[in-house]
């Protein structure tokens, strides 16, 4: 024990149980005789204290802790307005957080067309900014520039966009990590990950068959279905299930065969004037209906028939339907009308399979929001405008739909949506679609939302979701004006 | 010299007119409604923002002791003014302030004529500050309660050492803060604010024992440096006063010999030492030396304005007595005239230690001390680390080190900081000739 040592023990335990030493004789202190014991420990600890300030030692740093100093920036930094703009969006905010978020997306986009970067004081509140903010995560680059960068490798690697997995072996990485490498290989060579899933099948676990098959939802191709097929014959039931839904996708696979020939006999008709369709409920499985996903008998109760015949109906071709029926898509459907359960397992289907003519058809008579997603996006305002003029619809049962539309809105969309939202009764409608309205309406509307704002309104959620159109509006163009 | 005596809460509650008063100011002496407070060796005052639109200016002449507020209450002294003093005994607002508030000032130089009166009739009673007299037995007073003040802290520090430390970890908060309130009633309100410091820091700091082990032998130091204070030097006797925290009259300061500009500013820092904000501002004068001026703050209050790290002021400054670094003042608002492209040179992470060194041997009680770093590189690692050219590394403290990173991209700068405990707070970097604050 030093000195030190000693004193401490003393300190913490109180004189009254363990007495102070005697100073080192080296230290040349002598101690004056009959002091109390406690008075002996003090004098000593503030000797102690002094000796110890006045001589620090610097601390030796390994190297391992220095970074790499940073490449210098090739792009010129945004200075003037823009970048007291960012400044305020990021320190004060003027505006609400949803909107600022927004913002700063916009900013940085704007920044990366004008081929300029963030100041380098901005970059970590930016950082930690787009730790919670995927909007923004996804527009930090280039516009954080090379310094950016640079600390993001260094503060948060994970999120740089490193791939995982980086040069290891795929049959090294951990399972998630698998998967995820999966993934990313479906996306750029489907047959590459086909075959190397091929070779490794029987050597994973259920769990990792299962998330591994779910990857081939990523580019399904009629290719894909040899592997499915052979997955149905899988002895954990996740992998089978996650077979049998993916082969709900492929309408000319064997098994979709299989179900239509499932699904036609159930189907009849009744009515001599309006045509309409009778459907049976499905049979007791047989051990190949098992194997392609309908469910066997519970040990007690019913068995679920409907589940069945949903199970048929989501893995047989549509067009089981048009040709028993001898008509197309729209006149097929007005003779499944009050078939509820039906029309919603057929609408699941022609959603997963993006078949386009039963979805048009299916919008006429169910505003999903499903469908409008399914239809290209030129199609898709088309068809919510015709849909809004129909007239018919609830304003509220349109608030998932606009909320899902691509954003920023075309003019014809846009005249529709402030109609309803400036109509009597509009507050609701407007205050659902607070967060989307800022950026959905193009910059034009602003001029509109002015003009109502000026009028008397006394419903608050509209005055409030209306100025933070025209805030955001207004802003954003400040923007632009400080990139030009 | 003039010694303003900060009277005791005894002595503010024996000033009350009754006890409904007293009741009263006792909800206003919260720092909530007050602003502009401030307090020289004869006057207090501060605005109470009552329910009307107009705050309440609220004057006191301690000295006298007369009262001023322009609140309709016909008792005297009203809540407000009660509440001030409260305020004021307690080290919570109307710290000692250069200025004096205009409205404060009027009254004084109305009253002056009566007061001066009044003074001829009662040769050597109290009020004016030029009464020997009169300045020498309050002066007698005020050290007679700090005597008894660290009479009674070195007794504690004694139980404190033969109980334990672990013990003392052990007692609540209120603990400590007994203790420093008894050591604001006996004026010595620097010490106090060390002491409920303390009650915090045990419990925040992994090295409590050692930081309370070392800080009782400073404090046991102080209580042996005072009682022996006739044999020390001036300059020693003014640094044991800034360390008890016994206020020095600005008239005083203002007195002392001017030193002209331009000054440099090094870098700036704010803390939050509890019930009070402090700013801190590093200059640097013409011929090298280094001077902190000094802003306070009650909380919820604004400080004053941060000056720009790197400008370059056109003012004049008085040093308080005491070793480097001493506390500034500026005789005059300063006038900004440009920005420095460096802050001159710099030293070596050892140099910086062995000048630590020099300066501790000095003053026991200065912890913290400037630092001008060359050629240094922020290192990630707990907190941060300073690396120099040799390879010799500090820890940082308080240091935002992502905006460190960011602004020095990892290269080589001059950093500006203060030295506290083996550990650097980094108040402004050089980079690419501009000083810059993270």
């Amino acid at each position: 024990m030093t000195w030190l040592d000693e004193l401490r023990t003393s300190g913490l335990l109180g004189t009254g149980r363990h007495p102070a030493p005697l100073p080192p004789p080296d230290l040349g202190f002598r101690p004056p005789e009959g002091l109390p014991p406690e008075e002996f420990l003090l004098d000593q600890v503030a000797l102690a204290d002094v000796v110890t300030r006045a001589a620090r030692r610097p601390d030796r740093a390994e190297t391992a802790r220095l970074p790499d100093p940073a490449p210098p920036d090739d792009a010129p930094e945004a200075s003037g307005q823009a970048a007291h703009l960012l400044d305020l969006l990021l320190t004060q905010p003027p505006v609400g957080l949803e909107l600022r978020n927004q913002l700063v997306t916009d900013w940085l986009q704007l920044a990366a067309e004008s081929g300029l970067r963030v100041p380098h004081r901005l970059i970590p509140a930016l950082l930690t900014l787009a730790a919670t903010k995927q909007g923004v995560a996804e527009h930090l680059h280039p516009a954080i520039g090379i310094r950016g960068l640079w600390l993001q490798h260094l503060t948060r690697p994970a999120d740089s966009g490193l791939p995982p997995g980086n040069g290891t072996e795929w049959a090294e990485l951990g399972s998630a990590d698998a998967t995820m490498e999966l993934e990313r290989l479906r996306r750029s060579d489907p047959q590459a990950a086909r075959d190397l899933l091929r070779t490794r099948w029987d050597t994973l676990s259920a769990r990792e068959r299962a998330a591994d098959l779910g990857a081939f939802a990523i580019g399904l191709q009629p290719d894909d279905e040899d592997l499915l097929e052979r997955a149905l014959d899988d002895k954990a039931k996740s992998v089978r299930e996650v077979a049998a839904s993916l082969l709900d996708r492929l309408p000319s696979s064997a098994r979709a065969g299989r179900m239509a020939a499932r699904l036609r006999p159930l189907l009849g008709m009744k009515g001599l004037l309006r045509k309409k369709f009778e459907i049976d409920t499905p049979a007791e499985p047989d051990a190949a209906a098992l194997r392609d996903g309908i469910a066997a008998d519970p040990r007690s109760g019913e068995p679920d028939r409907l589940g069945r015949l949903d199970t048929i109906i989501r893995g047989a071709p549509l067009d089981v339907w048009t040709t028993a029926a001898g008509r197309n898509p729209a006149a097929t459907l007005a003779m499944l009308e009050g078939e509820t359960r039906v029309v919603n397992a057929i609408l699941a289907t022609a959603v997963l399979r993006g078949d386009l003519e039963w979805v048009r058809a299916l919008f006429d008579v169910r505003r999903d929001v499903r469908l409008l997603h399914s239809l290209p996006s030129g199609e898709r305002e088309d068809s919510l405008v015709r849909h809004i003029r129909g007239g018919s619809a609830e304003p509220m049962s349109l608030v998932p739909l606009l909320r899902d539309m691509p954003r920023p809105w075309g003019p014809q969309l846009t005249s529709e949506a402030l109609r309803l939202i400036t109509a009597k009764g509009g507050g609701q409608l407007a205050g659902m679609l607070a967060d989307v309205l800022p950026v959905a309406l193009p910059p034009e509307a602003a001029d509109q939302c002015r003009r109502q704002l000026e009028r008397p309104d006394d419903e608050a959620p509209r005055r409030r979701v209306l100025r933070d159109v025209v805030q955001y509006q207004s802003f954003r163009q400040s923007l632009t004006k400080a990139f030009r | 010299m003039s010694i303003m005596v900060r009277w005791s809460e005894e002595k503010v509650i024996g000033a009350a007119p009754d006890e409904s008063s007293l009741a009263a100011a006792r909800k206003l002496a919260r720092p909530g409604p007050w602003s502009d407070t401030g307090s020289n060796d004869v006057l207090v005052w501060g605005k109470c923002q009552g329910s009307g639109r107009t705050p309440y200016q609220v004057s006191v002449d301690i000295a006298a002791p007369a009262y001023r507020c322009s609140c309709p209450s016909r008792k005297f002294p009203c809540k407000h003014a009660l509440a001030l003093l409260l305020l004021w005994a307690r080290g919570e607002a109307a710290e000692v302030s250069a200025e004096t508030a205009g409205y404060a000032q009027e009254w004084v130089d109305q009253r002056g004529d009566r007061v001066a009166t009044r003074e001829r009739r009662h040769q050597g009673q109290q009020g004016q500050q030029a009464d020997p007299v009169a300045q020498a037995r309050r002066q007698a007073d005020r050290l007679a309660l700090m005597d008894a003040g660290i009479f009674d802290f070195a007794r504690w520090l004694t139980d404190l050492a033969r109980t334990g430390l672990a013990a003392a970890r052990n007692q609540p908060y209120s603990w400590w803060d007994g203790v420093a309130a008894r050591l604001v009633d006996a004026q010595l309100p620097g010490l106090a604010e060390q002491v409920r410091a303390m009650g915090s820091d045990v419990h925040a700091r992994a090295d409590w024992a050692d930081h309370l082990l070392f800080h009782a032998g400073r404090w046991w130091a102080l209580t042996k440096a005072w009682r022996m204070r006739d044999e020390l030097t001036p300059r020693e006797v003014a640094d044991l006063r800034t360390a008890v925290g016994w206020a020095r009259a600005s008239a005083e300061i203002l007195a002392s010999e001017a030193l002209p500009g331009p000054w440099l500013v090094l870098g700036a820092c704010r803390s939050d030492e509890g019930r009070l904000q402090q700013q801190r501002t590093w200059l640097r004068g013409p011929d090298g030396t280094v001077v902190v001026v000094l802003d306070f703050a009650a909380q919820g209050q604004a400080l004053a304005t941060p000056r720009l790290a790197g400008a370059e002021l056109d003012a004049t400054l008085v040093q308080y007595p005491g070793s480097a670094p001493q506390r500034g003042m500026f005789t005059g608002p300063p006038v900004p005239r440009g920005l420095a492209r460096s802050l001159g040179d710099g030293c070596s992470i050892a140099q910086a230690l062995d000048m630590e060194s020099a300066a501790v041997s000095l003053s026991p009680w200065q912890d913290r001390h400037p630092v001008l770093l060359a050629g240094v590189r922020f290192c990630l690692g707990d907190g941060g680390w300073l690396r120099d050219p040799a390879g010799d590394a500090l820890p940082l403290v308080d240091a935002p080190l992502e905006s460190l990173l960011t602004l020095t991209g990892g290269h080589p700068v001059d950093v500006f900081g203060e030295l506290e405990d083996g550990r650097v707070r980094p108040l402004s970097v050089v980079v690419g000739q501009r000083v810059v604050t993270p």
